[in-house]
């Protein structure tokens, strides 16, 4: 009986989820409610996890809950430790939910908020769940080995090597770009500017506090953190209105470039318990706590879609960035639907905490549906604002025109009216001087969810939540820049330490200064090119870290795919080698057309033709021609950098199908490297 | 009302492991120590320290 209801219920589940599908994709022409794109995501995601997850689990991996787990084995009280199940759960996904699922679905919105949410939905079941669960699974079989580690151990030292370098490479890219989101958010925002500002004395009081005044007391003292955000926004708006310290936190985004590098150099070499840190655990809770908050609002106003399910820029003239839909919306859109990064988490703290096998499903699976369906609130987001006011906060001035009349006046011959007066009373009611060209994706994400959360307040409101979200996506890509830089600087140190040994030691302090530098010149390079591009930098920076970040997803489903050849599941591989084989794809079409496109809003070398062709046609000013040679420079790097991420991913992937061949062909031994099998002493009740 | 405890509880154990407190009691525990300050710094040192060679997700 109860059997035959739990059919009925998922055959309920499955109508849902085809009918809000369905309106999803076929309504045109009114805006329909964001309730539809819940619905589609939630029912969708619900049955992948009931039937494709479980089919994983039970046929493919064969999760075993008599087997100890390294939580078990190896319990030190401290890395290894049997966790609660939702305990990890949260822990997780507190740990892979960044910017990315926010920002990427904000900017992929200019195609319309159709491609991107499908993309999501299918992308988030078929493929970033299954390389988070099967990463997950490997690395728990594997005492909690890290990702790098277990290429070079299942395929090879080639491969181990190239995924070291590439994770190197992608986090110099993902820094730069996370930086210039911020760089963007803040420019020419006292409101903003000092706000952010003062979560670093803040920081460093709680650090301070936490290590002499009440050792221990993290919750405590994150509340109180907390509390001092919320004043220093209050206060951020004083300043803002007050002659004095307005002009002193009104930056350029040059000067906040400088700042952040800067910031990022110091950062990374203080103690981290000092400031990075105390502002890790208040942007964990911060971010939990806004993510829930964004689910309740859109579930309580169930705001209308403005965007149409489809724009004019599927095209690829789209003013945000170059590019069709195919396969620009699938590398913009990363960690809302697949991301590599997830691989390194889902083989870090993780795998070392699972109490029974049959929890990695609900961790490694779940969490990551739990992160497409934030990645679709952002969509919904960005869509409930009017569309006209969507690309004047996020075309760049190089597109649309200098000055708000001429943006204005572009945006609306694209069929979306807006006009200068109109953004200037909306900038104005969220103590903005303009909201014209603030290009990254962060006000624009900030203007929506204000506007969700401001409807139960009113427009009086409307500042307050702007200038809170805006703080809580800083908050956490400056604790990204803080450990991402250091954590740079340590596998630069390991790499070099084999030429120079003193370079490895992470006390040498010349070692630590020089590494440090290292890694924030090369992403601080990248993120001064970027302000400096009369495009808004994201246009380029964006792609490139998308691309660099699915090529990592490749990595990860080569790994996944060894294992799985490996353990003798050749008939189960399309698992893996589905979404493997449509992110090469996508990753090689992109990053091809990102360096070969003749198209010039679209391909570097194509762009760099033009600028040169301009400088030698004398078309332009004398004053201008060091600025286009720079120009030129960059294109011609972002198109070598482009280029190796292919290369590096290229070589692991023909270092896989050498290692998968032997193997089906039997000329090469399936060793697999897990543990051994130890019989679990945990019962039920202690978990 | 008994499920709303058990969810509470869930909550707390939840912000307790983010905030790193439940490991600081599991190591008390692991090492038959007591809570002080210089104990603290300690634990958190050794923490932090693996924290922050692993990347954080974008």
């Amino acid at each position: 009986m109860k059997r035959t209801l739990g059919w009925f219920l998922w055959a309920a589940v499955s109508v849902v989820a085809a009918v809000a599908l369905g309106v999803v994709a076929l309504t045109r022409g009114e805006a329909i409610d964001s309730m539809w794109l819940v619905l589609a995501a939630a029912c969708t995601f619900a049955l992948g996890f009931r039937f494709y997850g479980k089919f994983i689990a039970a046929r493919v991996m064969a999760l075993d809950d008599t087997r100890a787990t390294p939580a078990e084995r190896l319990r030190n009280g401290h890395d290894f430790e049997p966790t609660n199940k939702w305990i990890l759960f949260g822990h997780h996904f507190a740990a892979i939910a960044g910017p990315g699922p926010l920002v990427g679905p904000v900017l992929a919105a200019q195609f319309g908020y159709l491609p991107g949410t499908l993309w999501i939905i299918a992308g988030a079941v078929m493929g970033g769940a299954v390389q988070d669960f099967t990463i997950l699974f490997a690395s728990m079989r594997r005492d909690g080995k890290s990702l790098g580690e277990m290429a070079r151990e299942e395929i090879g030292k080639v491969g181990g090597f190239t995924a070291l370098v590439t994770v190197l490479l992608i986090m110099i890219v993902l820094l730069a770009t996370v930086a210039l989101v911020v760089v963007n958010a803040l420019k020419g925002s006292p409101w903003g500017t000092f706000t952010i500002a003062a979560t670093m004395p803040i920081a460093l009081f709680m650090g301070l506090y936490l290590r002499y005044v009440r050792p221990g007391k993290v919750l405590e003292c994150s509340a109180m953190g907390f509390g001092l955000v919320v004043a220093a926004i209050f206060g951020g708006q004083a300043v803002a209105a007050s002659a004095a310290l307005g002009p002193v936190f009104t930056l350029s985004g040059t000067a906040l470039a400088v700042a952040i590098i800067v910031y990022g150099f110091f950062a990374s070499a203080l103690p981290v318990w000092l400031l990075l840190a105390p502002r890790d655990y208040l942007s964990t809770f911060v971010k939990l706590g806004v993510v829930s908050m964004l689910a309740v609002g859109i579930l309580v106003v169930r705001p209308h879609l403005q965007l149409p399910p489809f724009t004019r820029f599927t095209d690829g003239t789209g003013p945000i960035f170059g590019g069709k839909v195919f396969p620009f919306c699938f590398i913009t859109i990363a960690c809302g639907a697949i991301s590599g990064f997830h691989a390194l988490i889902s083989s870090g703290t993780t795998p070392k905490m699972i109490a029974r096998e049959s929890h990695a499903l609900r961790i490694g699976y779940g969490s990551m549906l739990l992160e497409g369906f934030v990645a679709v609130m952002a969509m919904i987001a960005a869509s409930v604002m009017q569309p006209g006011v969507y690309f004047a906060v996020n075309s760049p001035a190089g597109v649309v025109g200098a000055t708000p009349q001429a943006a204005a006046a572009t945006i609306s011959s694209w069929g979306f009216p807006v006009t200068a007066a109109s953004m200037e009373s909306l900038a104005r009611a969220v103590g903005e001087k303009t909201l014209f060209f603030r290009t990254g994706g962060a006000p624009s994400l900030a203007l929506g969810m204000a506007h969700i959360f401001a409807r139960a307040g009113g427009r009086a409101v409307l500042g307050f939540w702007y200038h809170f979200a805006i703080m809580f996506e800083a908050l956490f890509i400056l604790t990204l820049i803080d450990a991402g830089t250091r954590v740079g600087r340590f596998m630069l140190q390991d790499m070099l330490g084999h030429v120079a040994k003193p370079l490895g030691r992470t006390s040498w302090m010349p070692g630590v200064i020089a590494t440090s530098a290292a890694i924030v010149a090369a992403w601080g390079y990248f993120l001064y090119q970027g302000v400096r591009d009369p495009l808004g930098g994201i246009n380029t920076l964006w792609p490139l870290f998308g691309i660099s970040n699915q090529l990592l997803s490749a990595v990860a489903l080569c790994v996944g795919t060894t294992i799985l050849i490996k353990m003798h599941r050749a008939r189960y591989i399309w698992i893996t080698g589905i979404p493997l084989a449509w992110l090469v794809v996508v990753t090689f079409t992109a990053g091809w057309q990102k360096i070969f496109s003749p198209l010039a809003n679209v391909g570097f070398l194509a762009h760099a033709g033009r600028l040169g062709a301009r400088l030698e046609s004398g078309a332009a000013a004398a004053s201008q021609a060091a600025e286009i040679r720079r120009l030129i420079l960059n294109d011609r790097l972002d198109a070598v950098v482009c280029g190796v991420f292919l290369a590096l991913v290229a070589t692991i992937l023909l270092d896989s199908l050498r290692v998968w061949a032997g193997i089906l062909r039997g000329t090469r031994p399936a060793t697999l490297n897990e543990a051994s099998f130890v019989p679990t002493k945990l019962d039920r009740e202690s978990l | 009302m008994k499920r709303l405890k058990k969810l509470g509880a869930l909550l707390a154990a939840l912000l307790r492991e983010l905030a790193d407190e439940s490991a600081y009691r599991r190591h008390l525990a692991a090492h038959g120590r007591a809570h002080s300050g210089a104990e603290w710094r300690r634990f958190s040192d050794q923490r932090l320290r693996a924290r922050y060679t692993r990347p954080k997700c974008c």
